[in-house]
């Protein structure tokens, strides 16, 4: 569905350097710290910035080759609609009609009624989680096969977060061979959606997993330093000091639970990989 | 179909969805033939990654509770009571060896085990 290969894009001395395979009908997230160069990946993908060097293959067209029907098959979502906020929804619907010959009016207003977004207010007058709604709304009533969102769940409370998430899930149900490529740092949204993950930090990508194989292989170890001195560090994939003794960061954890009864393992999380893999040591 | 995911249990996700659905195979409450829910809209409903389900659905293949036809769907595959029993045995059979690995790796010998499976027998 999406490649992206050995794309690099050059800002002063911050260098970003990334190549990736997004399969038909799966679900990646990208993550990292603020200035890990999330949202730039987003913008080489989508050419809204030129890479210094690489290519972004889109179902294996060169995506600057990209025709306008080409672009059909793609719905976005990035940190700002894109359309003026003195418009209203019905102002939106008239111009998605005509951007869009696939546009799914029907969905498209039932949703909006769903998530009480009101029709005759200005955009402008709406809230950050009302925008966001939106923002994934005109993304997803198009009949997209990739789905590029950068950030779709940023600021928002729980239910609003849920509520997003619910509609990207629904999606996927209802179109089960389309693709979704998103950024968060917000580590259950991607637990409970993403198949996989890309680690990225400092404009390179470091580590790439299955997040089922993060849930449930995965893990921290808490050890005083006695206990730290000998253990068994061959699947520590990073350890950090505490006051208390040691953080280690396994990819292992039933190796150390079954090798060191007693052993205090907590299960590893999307947020825990940020942590222990990209902070200090 | 009743399924119930905990997140924070050191059973993997997959492994908690596999014995579930097992149990509901074993237990009869899903019937030959039956389909099952397709990938995505089980890990829409269970909020879990699709490749999970997959994972769980491809491991209940290899171990003939279900059959996939492609383009159709997962259904539940003809059960034979013996080979149920079995599967259950096998599983019984797998946590007794791990909590035998575990006391032996602290120490613990063969009567010293015996007398703790003899305690707790006599409790319950």
């Amino acid at each position: 569905m999406l490649n992206v290969e050995k794309i690099v894009k050059n800002y002063g001395d911050f260098r970003l350097d990334v190549s990736f395979e997004i399969p038909d009908g799966t679900v990646t997230g990208i993550v990292g710290k603020n200035g890990a160069g999330k949202s730039t990946t987003i913008k080489l993908i989508l050419g809204l910035i030129r890479p210094d060097e690489g290519h972004v293959y889109i179902n294996g067209k060169e995506a600057s080759q990209l025709s306008g029907k080409d672009k059909q098959e793609l719905g976005v979502a990035l940190s700002e609609s894109g359309f003026s906020s003195y418009l209203c929804i019905k102002d939106i619907i008239v111009i998605l009609r005509k951007m869009y010959p696939d546009f799914d009016e029907k969905f498209f207003t039932d949703n909006c009624n769903i998530q009480k977004l009101p029709f005759d207010k200005k955009i402008k007058e709406f809230s950050t989680g009302m925008r966001a709604k939106l923002r994934v709304l005109v993304a997803i009533s198009h009949k997209a096969k990739l789905l590029i969102m950068d950030e779709p769940t940023a600021g928002l409370d729980v239910e609003a977060r849920n509520d997003i998430l619910d509609l990207l899930r629904k999606y996927l149900a209802d179109n089960e061979d389309c693709s979704i490529l998103l950024t968060s740092h917000i580590s259950s949204d991607l637990e409970g959606l993403c198949d996989d993950v890309y680690l990225l930090n400092d404009g390179k990508i470091i580590l790439h997993e299955d997040t089922d194989t993060i849930l449930s292989n995965y893990g921290v170890i808490k050890v005083d330093e006695e206990m730290y001195e000998k253990l068994d560090k061959t699947l520590i994939l990073s350890s950090r000091k505490d006051h208390y003794g040691y953080q280690c960061f396994t990819n292992d954890r039933k190796f150390y639970a079954e090798n060191y009864p007693g052993i205090v393992i907590e299960n590893g999380s999307i947020d825990d990989l940020i942590l222990m893999m990209t902070g200090g040591k | 179909m009743h399924i119930i995911l905990n997140n924070t249990s050191m059973v993997p996700i997959y492994e908690q969805l596999i014995d579930q659905i097992k149990n509901e195979i074993i237990s009869g409450s899903l019937k030959e033939n039956e389909v099952l829910p397709s990938v995505r809209t089980l890990s829409s409903e269970l909020r879990i990654s699709a490749l999970t389900v997959k994972k769980a659905y491809d491991r209940l293949e290899e171990e003939g509770f279900v059959v996939t036809v492609h383009g159709k769907g997962t259904y539940v595959a003809a059960t034979d009571q013996k080979l149920a029993m079995e599967a259950r045995r096998k599983a019984i059979e797998d946590d007794f060896a791990m909590i035998i690995d575990k006391a032996r790796a602290i120490g613990f010998e063969k009567d010293e085990i015996m007398e703790i499976v003899k305690i707790i027998l006599e409790d319950h």
